[in-house]
């Protein structure tokens, strides 16, 4: 399955936390998030746009960082 | 100017809310909903208070906007102060 990076702009637990609830609404992902970084992995079949649309209703600033 | 502008307030419970970022988050994002007039989201109480105009939201829509967003939205007072 592809893997894909993006950077999203989580500045405690409880954001991070929030990017994982979202993202655990969606099928079929699997995601890591390093919040030291600010960067979420995402291992799906989505496309990228599906992804994104998804991390931006949390209302942080996200971007595609690229496949991994 | 309508003069009888109906205008409800309603306060949501937020679980989830761990600093200013995600307060300020909620507040951004809720003030865009249309029909929201004011948000003031309380990390202390850990709830939001919405000023809203009730013919284009209800407390479901909005409890929906915040859990949408990865919170915890719990509705208390299902009938609103006006």
């Amino acid at each position: 399955m592809p893997k894909h990076e993006f950077s999203v702009d989580m500045s405690c637990e409880g954001c991070a936390d929030a990017v994982s609830r979202v993202l655990n609404r969606i099928e079929g992902v699997e995601f890591t998030i390093d919040l030291s970084n600010k960067k979420v992995c995402i291992t799906s079949e989505h496309s990228v746009d599906v992804l994104l649309a998804t991390l931006k209703k949390t209302g942080k600033a996200v971007s595609y960082l690229g496949p991994k | 100017m309508d003069s009888n502008m109906n205008v409800h307030s309603i306060t949501i419970s937020v679980e989830g809310m761990t600093c200013n970022s995600c307060v300020r988050t909620i507040e951004q994002q809720i003030e865009k909903v249309n029909g929201v007039h004011h948000i003031k989201v309380s990390l202390e109480e850990k709830n939001a208070t919405i000023i809203y105009d009730p013919e284009l939201q209800t407390p479901k829509t909005l409890q929906e906007a915040i859990n949408d967003m990865g919170f915890d939205a719990i509705l208390h007072n299902a009938n609103p102060l006006l």
